[in-house]
């Protein structure tokens, strides 16, 4: 029964529940005998879920499988037929996924911001609650610095009285003045953290506004961890939101941009779109750690990436460039002309007063930081190794350069306040360029759009970009004929990532049995899978984020423009192997954080007091019984142990522990591939 | 899937279902390995990923086109640190001139991979591969230079810490046939935390991974089991820093401490792999302060950490620093630099002869330089860290570790 597109016309227009009245035939106890060649349609189903997705969720196959493999496909190739809006209840809490850079930097400022504003160049907020936020921000910055100052004096009087005794100095400890200050403040702490716990958690954010900025901040630097959570718990978003601006504003915008990721990937119905939106993200990957990036990465991923995760591949491609996000990250928003205007230090002509306007706002071009009067080959170069055509596609180091002179222009208004694109003349380098023997006529911010056209229809471009979707989807070294059929499709529908993909879904090489839970997972899909299988209710996904970071593939937090490997032996490793056993014992057996797993219902609502059947089940459920006998008679002997599980799987008066069960096959060497 | 990484090598006594006990082996040899020193040397290799700017590291700051290339972003001459006459170094790295003094440490000029690539990525990979130029090689070079290298200990059957790398992944320099580990934490590096029930849980775990049919995973299980066993028995926790080794806070120096709480506790390691990231300074690099400043005080002061820390186990160490590529000689119009070809090398060690830079200075005249633009290369890091291979750990076969390098010569900073 392979893909046939043939279907897509006819099922598009039909509902999902139309579909279903169909009742075609559902995969289960009778296994079709399938050819040695191919998979059975159960584990085709399977296959498809693990590949497509970020991993089956309880009932997924039974589901799909129901609907019919090539419908289901069909809709997850147009996530806009999906309703996604379970997922959208669970992120409208993170309410800073919906704001734009330049409203993040605002409700949310840098430190920069509050130095602009301590300057007087930006001028406060009026609204009470940002205003506390800044003048919050404002004081903790004063205090840095004098504390700053107070150290480089201490370091000078050490230096002075360098040849007295050591021990001398130490006799003073016990009258230390700051000890003393810090205890109170701790203490003063503890009682107001008692006070906030007593009111109703709407009334905190009040209360806490109400305090001196002194004391607010002796309040949020003493109260951490555990103590913090709970007096945040209850609180309506938006304030919540607030009170942990307080403390640390960007941390907001980059907590709720981690965890919408996770919470996407793990709850999104639209999964191929995730799927895809992670690929592509990765493929144009930023890095969050980068200075004024921190604000530009969640519309960056929300309008840049998404929207096209399916669609064509030049428009992603455009919108990348120009990106806020990109330009920042690869610097080509400094990128000016060696024979530009602003090299040269000539003023506009153009329009006077726009141009006037435009400095008074932010401060003329050429006296920005750093001395701006050349060229900055990094987007240049990274576009055409890794975005287009790939480190062998067939440029030089010239064509480099004069990608990065046709790209003269392309910058930011005031990226730190989260401005976005604009072209700006005076920095263009003029002239003809030649990129990759195409004669490049001046037309000013419209040759960007010429190279980029160039680049996103060369063949090395979609070979290249074809490996890749390849890798990620079928294997670590996708078969050669596979990557031509998918390149064919790629030049041939004018970059059409949908078309690219459905060509990929109709191969054999797609579905060929070897092909079957071959691809190691990378630990986001390892973290989101175990997460999906386990029916976990994530109320908050911080503490998996954290863990993440252990396994080696911190969110948003590769810092060169390479992204994150796709293949097996960058994620087999002791470390990152301990932390995925660590993981699923920690996500079942209910210590993580945030999450909660009810293991019980993993057996379903008549679960069995057998032992033996409860391990059969929760292979069923979580592996799609796709469990070696070595791990089966593993699991099975160990918790007949009875350090272990302290209760025999087959004695119903001592059921099982379920939770523990199910830790160790989401850490088994099966639930390692896809 | 073409991923052989391990073939199943050991038929180890650790494989038993339900071990919840170190091997009494394990403990004689790690006893034997402190008595015995059969073979101590040991190779440190730290990668600068990002490609540092090599000639604001080693400054030669008697080369008046260095100054004329780079208005912005040069270090004066009043503020380097002077080693020669012709070099110094930048003045975030005060912390080596005693190593210099002391002629433990010994820098190579004009040094790095031969491959023209500007890619990060692809350098990288070279340079961790070993055979610049072809991709097709499965392994590190690190990892080869195991092969014929004559284990810690004529006792110790099993050493998992015989090769590790510090951080979440095995990094490519390390992949191949010869186990190896990657160590995130000393600290919580098990299953299971700390409560009763860890070891046992541990146990199910091992045996699963232990019986597994999947290749990838079962290698790597394999190690992990007994790299965590062994580290448990030898508790290194118990080993603080070294009077006089102030590691500054972060991940490099963090990777180096524990690196050096594994060699003290005797684990038998022999090669040993870090990284530290941040050079990539396309934008207002800075000069004596600012972002380089900031990256070099930190690789800096934690090797130098290291070293205090290591104390007598220092005479047996040799640690090499590399970098993917050089950066351009003159500075781009970000006062930054972008991607260029030659680089720095620091080699330090106890048998190192210090003090001194080696290495054929190409010179920094326009006609000098490699394409116009970068630093000219005259040694390629195969020869340096062939040396370490060949002369310090003892293996010989650098065929074996370099296939294809036609090795010039030695630059003979060893004794």
């Amino acid at each position: 029964m392979p893909f046939k597109p043939a279907h897509f016309t006819s099922t598009v227009v039909l509902s999902v529940t139309a579909l279903a009245l169909f009742n075609l035939p559902a995969t289960g106890k009778k296994k079709q005998e399938a050819p040695a060649n191919e998979m059975d349609p159960q584990k085709r189903v399977v296959h498809a879920l693990n590949r497509l997705t970020f991993g089956p969720r309880p009932g997924d196959i039974e589901q799909v499988s129901k609907l019919g493999l090539d419908q289901w496909i069909d809709l997850q190739l147009h996530p806009d037929k999906i309703d996604d809006s379970a997922l959208n209840a669970r992120l409208a809490p993170l309410r800073t996924l919906q704001m734009n850079s330049q409203e993040l930097a605002y409700k949310f400022p840098s430190g920069q911001v509050i130095r602009a504003v301590m300057d007087g160049k930006i001028s406060m907020p009026g609204d009470p609650v940002e205003k506390a936020i800044y003048q919050h921000q404002i004081a903790k910055l004063a205090d840095k610095q004098e504390k700053k100052q107070a150290a480089t004096l201490q370091t000078a009087n050490v230096k002075d009285s360098s040849d007295e005794d050591a021990s001398a100095k130490s006799a003073i400890a016990p009258m230390n003045p700051e000890e003393e200050a810090k205890r109170g403040d701790a203490m003063f702490a503890d009682a107001e953290a008692q006070q906030l716990l007593a009111l109703p958690p709407e009334q905190r954010l009040g209360t806490i506004l109400k305090l001196s900025t002194a004391d607010q901040q002796t309040l949020i630097s003493n109260v951490k961890g555990d103590k913090r959570e709970k007096i945040l718990d209850g609180v309506p978003p938006e304030q919540r939101e607030l009170m942990m601006a307080l403390n640390n504003p960007q941390q907001v915008v980059n907590e709720e941009l981690l965890q919408g990721k996770l919470l996407r990937a793990i709850y999104s119905e639209r999964q191929l779109q995730e799927v895809m939106t992670d690929f592509w993200f990765n493929h144009f990957n930023v890095f969050i750690g980068k200075g004024a990036d921190r604000y530009m990465l969640t519309d960056y991923e929300r309008d840049v990436i998404r929207p096209h995760a399916l669609g064509k591949f030049e428009d992603l491609l455009v919108a990348t460039a120009q990106s806020p996000a990109m330009l920042f990250y690869l610097d080509n928003w400094l990128s000016v002309g060696p024979n530009s205007d602003v090299a040269n230090g000539i003023r506009g002509h153009g329009d006077k007063k726009e141009l006037k306007k435009r400095e008074k706002q932010n401060g003329p071009v050429k006296q920005a930081k750093g001395k701006r009067n050349g060229l900055n080959e990094n987007y240049g170069r990274e576009l055409m190794e890794l975005h287009t055509l790939g480190v062998n596609g067939g440029y030089t180091q010239k064509d480099v350069t004069e990608v990065a002179k046709v790209l003269t222009g392309w910058t930011l208004k005031e990226p730190r306040q989260g401005g976005g694109f604009q072209f700006d003349e005076r920095m263009h380098e003029p002239g003809d360029k030649v990129v990759l023997g195409h004669r490049i006529k001046p037309n000013g911010e419209k040759e960007g759009y010429e190279v980029l056209h160039i680049l996103a229809h060369n063949p090395s471009t979609a070979k290249f970009v074809c490996t890749k979707l390849a890798m990620r989807f079928v294997a670590d070294d996708p078969p050669p004929a596979l990557v031509q059929s998918m390149a064919q499709t790629f030049l041939k529908k004018d970059g059409d990532i949908r078309e690219v993909l459905k060509t990929m879904l109709k191969s054999p090489e797609f579905w060929a049995p070897d092909a079957y839970r071959a691809k190691v997972k990378t630990p986001l899909e390892f973290v989101a899978s175990a997460v999906r299988a386990s029916g976990a209710d994530v109320s908050n996904a911080m503490a998996m984020v954290r863990q993440l970071q252990n396994m080696g593939m911190p969110l948003y937090g590769m810092q060169p423009p390479t992204g994150y490997s796709m293949k097996a032996e960058t994620w087999v490793s002791s470390a990152a192997l301990l932390g995925r056993m660590n993981f699923a014992l920690s996500l079942t057996g209910g210590k993580m954080r945030g999450a909660k797993v009810d293991a019980q219902s993993l057996l379903g609502t008549n679960p069995p007091t057998d032992g033996g059947q409860a391990l059969a089940d929760l292979e069923s459920t979580l592996l799609a019984g796709d469990v070696s006998k070595q791990t089966h008679d593993t699991i099975a002997a160990q918790l007949e142990d009875p350090t272990i599980a302290q209760r025999k799987l087959d004695d119903p008066r001592h059921p099982p522990n379920v939770g523990m069960i199910a830790g160790l096959l989401l850490g088994s060497p099966e639930f390692q591939r896809r | 899937m073409s991923i052989t990484r391990r073939v199943f090598m050991r038929n180890s006594a650790l494989a038993v279902v339900g071990t919840s006990v170190v091997p009494a082996f394990l403990t004689r040899a790690i006893h034997a390995a402190e008595t015995a020193g059969v073979q101590n040397k040991r190779l440190v290799v730290i990668f600068q990923r990002g490609a540092a700017d090599g000639l604001n590291i080693v400054v030669p700051h008697a080369e008046q086109a260095y100054y004329a290339m780079r208005p912005s972003i040069n270090i004066p001459r009043n503020a380097v640190l002077d080693l020669n006459g012709f070099f110094g170094l930048h003045p975030a790295m005060a912390s080596f001139q005693p190593l210099w003094n002391q002629k433990h440490l010994a820098i190579v000029h004009a040094a790095g991979s031969p491959d023209p690539t500007r890619s990060h990525f692809d350098a990288q990979d070279f340079m961790e591969s070993g055979t610049p130029g072809v991709k097709a090689t499965e392994d590190g070079w690190l990892n080869r230079s195991l092969r014929e290298l004559p284990k810690a200990s004529l006792t110790q059957t099993d050493a998992p810490f015989r090769a590790i790398a510090m951080g979440p992944s095995l990094p490519r320099i390390l992949t191949g046939a010869e186990p190896a580990v990657a160590i995130n934490n000393i600290n919580d590096f098990g299953v299971g935390g700390n409560n009763k029930n860890a070891a046992p849980i541990s146990n199910t775990f091992e045996a699963m991974y232990d019986h597994s049919v999947d290749s990838v995973l079962h290698g790597t299980g394999q190690e992990t089991f007994e790299a965590v066993k062994m580290l448990k028995a030898a508790d290194p926790a118990k080993y603080k820093p070294a009077a006089g080794a102030n590691y500054p806070k972060g991940y490099f120096a963090d990777s180096l401490k524990q690196l050096a709480q594994l060699i003290k506790a005797n684990l038998g390691v022999q090669i040993a792999f870090a990284d530290i990231g941040g050079w990539d300074h396309h934008v207002n690099e800075g000069s004596t302060q600012g972002q380089i400043a900031n990256v070099l005080g930190d690789f800096s002061q934690s090797l130098s950490s290291f070293w205090t820390d290591l104390g007598d186990l220092a005479e047996d160490t040799v640690v090499v620093t590399m970098s993917e590529f050089g950066r351009t000689a003159r500075e781009n119009g970000n006062r930054g630099t972008d991607h260029g070809h030659a680089n720095v090398m620091f080699v330090m060690g106890g048998a190192v002869k210090g003090g001194k830079v080696y290495g054929r200075w190409p010179g920094l005249d326009v006609s000098q330089l490699h394409e116009g633009r970068d630093l000219a290369l005259t040694t390629d890091f195969r020869q340096v860290l062939g040396e370490a291979v060949a002369r310090h750990l003892g293996n010989k076969d650098l065929a074996g570790v370099f296939p294809g390098f036609e090795n010039p010569g030695f630059l003979k900073y060893l004794g």
